[in-house]
């Protein structure tokens, strides 16, 4: 009798440290691929519908030149997504192939990534914005959709007011008397603004950056030469605030969520302009779909000072990107490859309504508003919200809203701002 | 004879006996102690050990106490603290809604069996829905500023204004999770002594005086009970709803260490951060966790 409990207590504490063991271990984690039949890809895309005939294109592009290779993909909830990622990433294994956002969120990991640019070299022509997954010279993704910031405007509002829906304001100042004029004939709100996470600030930097810094400055931002100080950028900082006390914007801004409540705002007509996405949400197809396509403008940034060059800003928006513990980096660049080739990207486009980074694709039959936006890309640059470190774009959303409700001064603020900007 | 058979046939199994006897409760106790060690105990110490590394370019690195510097530092994580402070000056209304109501069904308010049910309806939601239910009913130009205008009140803004945006998280959190509380308080009623409850009647006692000398004596062992179970939610609970709801703004005004955590590791990719937050948070609720202990415990000897 003794025995046998004793014999069940070895037992059962065998399987408890065995547990822990595989608990810590992880040696054979479903999810982690060590023969090279078999690829692993992340993203929060594949699940959608919207995405279904992009995958299927690209599976059938890869099963071509690998079939014997299975590729699994894991549609992760963005919400959690950097979450289990930076956890995959701590440990040195999981996903071959991962999907991020350009910029910051890719540039805070490319220790984990591995630099594409000897598979990517045939694409680089093809492609555009390669920059928001490039640090320091290396690629390490390559780009799907690009996303940018058009300051779009309802033509129908324009048109009510009296004004030339054709021909949108060419100065803030026009601009700003337009909105005036708008408001008194129609009631609407100048800007649909929401910036209950902050991100309003993100958009109205880049798409009023090219209006009010010199091409010289813009471009030394870009480069990581930032002078927070000077009159410019300060300039940027103190039309956000004028716009928010001089009552251009929708009223409880800082209470109304970004996506998508402001968006709706836009889309109800209950504002006249709105700075959005050209991918994914908040887009030209969404709002094609609620004012009419004939009724969604697009506008150049108004111009605050005669000496900037107003321009779109746009960035690679998303992007596959390889882990470095693949064990087989050839395979999985080509899985890139796969999911970036014209015919995916030409379903992306048509089903999802984004703007692919494919500049040979096709996009006449989507719009007016496209069209502007496309005719755009040749001389748009990169957005400047993009450039920052993730840590100051917190810290940026943060002052955002204390710049709407005057709990800070536009001096502090960028103050602050260069501060964050050096540590990062 | 049987006096020395007896013991000399004993010895051999004795001995052995006793051995076992003595070690059988670690055998028994052995699984559960080692799924702590190893499940709990373990990974703990992997944290508070990665909180002591660098992130990013220092990944791995030692860096003393830097993390913990740059923690108390950040005004982000000074205004998550002082919020747990306010959550902690504000339990008592939380506490005190319940038990209030509860003594009104206890007391056959005319209709108590549906208020009954409808207090603890909420109860059953998921913080997401409440969440998102109340960011419509709060939003700028939603029903409830409608309804001050209504009456000439001016609107504000609930979730976008820094000193209110907190106070009406809090209030949405109470909200949705006294039911249990109350459902708590009525089985602590069950248990009062009804003959109590006449007497002081009779002697002619009024409402205030019936819960003052009455409910509350009878009960004490139930408030504290709700007490510790609602400080706990409180603390560890409200993610959920301050996510939907604020996602920590105005202003990082609404932040709770637990956002604060997520948003770090998550967000910021700064792992070792997070593990110096989730450290300190640990020892706030080790703190907290060992006082209600010792006040339970004092209660326990009054008893």
């Amino acid at each position: 009798m003794k025995q046998r409990a004793l014999w069940s207590a070895i037992l059962l504490a065998g399987l408890v440290t065995a547990g822990c063991g595989s608990a810590s271990e992880s040696d054979d984690d479903p999810s982690s691929s060590g023969e090279s039949d078999r690829l692993v890809v992340w993203d929060w895309k594949s699940g959608e519908e919207n995405t279904a005939a992009y995958f299927e294109q690209a599976k059938a592009d890869f099963a071509e030149q690998h079939p014997d290779v299975t590729v699994e993909f894991v549609a992760q909830p963005f919400e959690q997504y950097y979450a289990l990622l930076g956890t995959a990433i701590q440990a040195g294994e999981g996903p071959d192939v991962v999907l991020f956002n350009g910029g910051g969120q890719l540039r805070d990991r490319v220790d984990a990534l591995l630099p594409l640019d000897d598979y990517v070299a045939d694409d680089r022509e093809r492609l555009a914005g390669w920059e928001a997954f490039s640090q320091d010279g290396a690629v390490y993704a390559a780009p799907l959709t690009l996303q940018g910031h058009p300051i779009y405007y309802n033509k129908a509002l324009y048109e009510q007011a009296g004004l030339d829906p054709e021909s949108p304001p060419a100065t803030w100042d026009d601009f700003v008397a337009d909105c005036g004029t708008v408001k008194s004939a129609t009631g609407a709100a100048c800007i649909a603004l929401g910036n209950k996470e902050g991100y309003g600030i993100e958009f109205f930097l880049s798409a009023m950056g090219s209006a009010v810094l010199t091409p010289e400055e813009y471009d030394a931002w870009i480069a990581g030469d930032r002078d927070w100080s000077s009159p410019h950028v300060k300039q940027i900082f103190e039309l956000w605030q004028a716009a928010g006390d001089t009552g251009l914007n929708n009223e409880g801004a800082n209470s109304t969520a970004m996506f998508n409540d402001s968006f709706a705002i836009f889309q109800a007509g209950d504002a006249a302009n709105m700075i959005g996405l050209m991918s994914d949400i908040g887009h030209w197809k969404d709002f094609n779909e609620f004012l009419g396509e004939e009724n969604v403008g697009v506008m150049v940034a108004p111009q605050v000072n005669p000496e900037a060059t107003p321009s779109l800003p746009y960035d690679g928006g998303i992007g596959y990107a390889v882990t470095n513990w693949t064990s087989d980096p050839d395979l999985a660049a080509d899985l890139v490859r796969s999911l970036t080739s014209t015919d995916a990207l030409a379903a992306f486009h048509a089903d999802a309504g984004a703007i692919v980074s494919d500049t040979t694709i096709d996009v006449s039959g989507a719009g007016p508003a496209v069209s502007t936006i496309v005719s755009e890309l040749e001389t748009g640059k990169q957005a400047l919200h993009v450039a920052l470190s993730s840590q100051t774009l917190e810290l940026i959303h943060i002052l955002s809203q204390q710049l709407l409700s005057g709990s800070v001064t536009v001096d502090d603020a960028v103050a602050q701002l260069a501060a964050s900007d050096q540590a990062g | 004879m049987d006096d020395r058979s007896g013991p000399s046939r004993r010895p051999p199994a004795r001995p052995r006996g006793r051995f076992w006897e003595r070690r059988a409760p670690y055998v028994l106790v052995a699984p559960a102690v080692l799924i702590i060690v190893g499940l709990r105990l373990y990974p703990l110490l992997l944290g508070v050990n990665f909180s002591f590394t660098g992130d990013g370019d220092r990944n791995g690195e030692q860096v003393g106490l830097d993390n913990y510097t740059a923690l108390f530092d950040d005004p982000l994580f000074q205004q998550a603290l002082r919020n747990v402070g306010l959550l902690v000056l504000l339990l008592p209304v939380a506490v005190a809604i319940p038990g209030l109501l509860a003594t009104f069904i206890y007391l056959r308010v005319p209709g108590h069996r549906f208020y009954r049910s409808v207090y603890f309806f909420p109860a059953v939601l998921s913080p997401v829905i409440v969440g998102a239910i109340f960011n419509l009913v709060l939003a700028f130009d939603g029903p409830l500023n409608r309804l001050l205008g209504g009456v000439g009140a001016g609107p504000v803004d609930w979730l976008g204004d820094p000193d209110v945006a907190i106070f009406a998280v809090v209030g949405v959190y109470i909200w949705s999770t006294f039911g249990m509380a109350l459902v708590v308080f009525l089985a602590g009623f069950a248990t009062l002594d009804p003959a109590l409850l006449d007497a002081a009647r009779v002697d002619g006692a009024a409402l205030r005086q019936v819960i003052r000398h009455v409910i509350v004596p009878g009960l004490s062992r139930t408030i504290q009970f709700v007490f510790v179970t609602t400080m706990i939610g409180m603390l560890t609970s409200m993610f959920g709803l301050l996510y939907i709801m604020t996602s920590g703004g105005p202003e990082g005004s609404t932040y709770l260490p637990e956002l604060y955590i997520w948003t770090q590791q998550g967000q910021l990719n700064r792992p070792a951060l997070a593990s110096a937050a989730s450290t300190v948070l640990f020892l706030i609720m080790l703190v907290v966790g060992l006082a209600q202990i010792a006040i339970l415990r004092r209660s326990g000897r009054e008893d």
